[in-house]
């Protein structure tokens, strides 16, 4: 019985002390974020590599999803509100269900598995063969080198994705369902319709949760690769990273809707 | 004056480590191991805490600085690792310039410049400017030597800097550069006994690391 019970906390304070690193990181990381002094020559050229690499890396994959949602979601959406004489209700219905709940998920996970997990691998890669360890040694803090660029990169590579992929989605939705209903409703019209129903805590909250999942992906990019264990291979590390990022993303956007 | 490393100290397995450098003066120090080395070497450079006693580099106390201020004063030592400590997804003369682009974003050119007068003192063509992956283990041993030089630094801590004799040419540019850099106290760590002997003439101290702890060699005993 003791064991039993041994076994759960030991389970559980693991989990609650990578939760407090993650947020332990992602805090400190805000705070140098914001110091000029912070960003060195070198740590420059860091964000540069990973903001692009994040970027570049998801945009094709974001393009394609979005294009796909706004097919899928904006016409089914059009279709059966028409059906049910709820036109009126469209707008709400998109920005409740797409823009602020849907993309922030829908881009933490393209952003993880298109950057997160391959941050993680080099810097579990560099604990591992002691770069990081060499680093610190000859004054070089791997924080402020590598975590801070990579989590300030993610968060905005997250927000220029979501955008790219709200823009593309109430694009190809609209036309479309333009095209298949033979509405007469413009394009502009629509996305005015959309503007609309999106009330102002609407246009801080997607924002915040775009950033806020982009900056966490980073930190358990960080916790999870720099807490590698000398003898642990990546096939223990990647399903871990894996599980930590999906959890994270999924909280972090059902907490800030909950705060909303 | 003001000792460039000194370490009165107890390490957590009981090992008791007294060391006392000056600036221009080279201790050449035989381990066992790369590992009980290596963790001297991080206990000298900050890196690690003594369980007891003190590590002091240029008269500061690591254990009392705060984080910033250990990372600028860990920018003047030179360090050669035992295992690269490359960034694989930077230029290799990027890895050379990083520490000092990092401290205080120092003129580029300059840097360069030095580096490059380093590199052709250590018999590469120039600075190297492909990835790490793209060189060979005494190239890349020549640019770690290349590293631990540029920059004017107050220590210098060599791991095997000689590679076990696997890069050739490397004994009589390595010493030279040790003649060189005057104001740097050397701490030249060794797992290789015949070198350790070959290389006591250079030394002010010759010491081993044991179980115990940093063990003075019977000659050092006698004077």
């Amino acid at each position: 019985m003791r064991r039993a019970l041994a076994r759960i906390g030991r389970f559980t304070r693991a989990r609650m002390l990578t939760l407090l690193e993650t947020l332990a990181v992602s805090a400190h990381a805000a705070r140098i974020a914001v110091r000029p002094a912070s960003w060195s020559v070198p740590a420059r050229a860091e964000f540069r590599r990973r903001l692009t690499q994040a970027v570049l890396g998801a945009l094709p994959a974001t393009i394609v999803l979005g294009l796909v949602l706004g097919l899928g979601m904006v016409v089914q959406a059009v279709t059966w509100l028409g059906f049910a004489g709820q036109q009126a209700l469209l707008g709400q219905v998109i920005v409740t269900v797409m823009v602020r709940e849907l993309v922030p998920v829908l881009v933490g996970l393209l952003l993880l598995g298109r950057s997160g997990l391959v941050g993680m691998i080099e810097l579990g890669a560099m604990q591992r063969d002691g770069t990081a360890r060499a680093l610190a040694s000859q004054g070089v803090d791997p924080m402020l080198l590598l975590v801070t660029p990579m989590i300030v990169a993610f968060a905005l590579a997250a927000f220029t994705l979501g955008v790219v992929f709200i823009l593309l989605a109430l694009l190809s939705g609209f036309l479309t369902a333009g095209l298949v209903s033979g509405q007469a409703q413009s394009l502009p019209e629509a996305l005015d319709g959309v503007l609309r129903a999106m009330r102002a805590i609407d246009f801080a909250i997607v924002p915040a949760k775009l950033l806020v999942i982009g900056g966490l992906i980073g930190a358990i990019a960080a916790v999870t690769g720099l807490g590698r264990n000398g003898a642990e291979g990546t096939e223990r590390l990647l399903p871990r990273g894996f599980v930590r990022g999906v959890l994270a993303v999924v909280l972090a956007s059902a907490g800030l809707s909950f705060a909303a | 004056m003001t000792a460039a490393l000194e370490i009165d100290a107890e390490l957590p397995g009981g090992m008791a480590v007294k060391l006392h450098l000056d600036a221009g003066e080279t201790a050449l120090v035989l381990g066992d191991d790369e590992h009980s080395l290596a963790a001297l070497a991080d206990l000298a450079t900050g890196l690690s805490r003594p369980a007891s006693g003190s590590i002091r580099f240029l008269g500061q106390n690591w254990a009392a600085l705060a984080d910033d201020a250990g990372d600028v004063l860990r920018g003047r030592i030179g360090r050669c690792f035992f295992r690269g400590g490359w960034l694989a997804h930077l230029p290799l003369a990027e890895n050379i310039l990083l520490p000092g682009l990092f401290q205080d974003g120092a003129s580029r050119a300059a840097r360069t410049e030095a580096a490059a007068r380093w590199a052709r003192h250590f018999l590469l063509p120039g600075l190297p400017l492909g990835m790490p992956a793209h060189f060979d283990r005494a190239e890349l041993q020549r640019a770690a030597l290349v590293r631990a030089f540029v920059g004017e630094p107050a220590l210098l801590v060599l791991e095997n800097p000689l590679d076990g004799g696997a890069v050739p040419d490397l004994m009589a540019p390595l010493l030279q550069a040790i003649a060189m850099t005057r104001n740097a106290a050397c701490l030249w760590l060794t797992t290789s006994p015949t070198r350790w002997r070959e290389r006591g003439g250079i030394a002010a101290q010759q010491l081993r690391l044991t179980a115990r702890g940093l063990v003075p060699t019977m000659q050092e005993r006698a004077a």
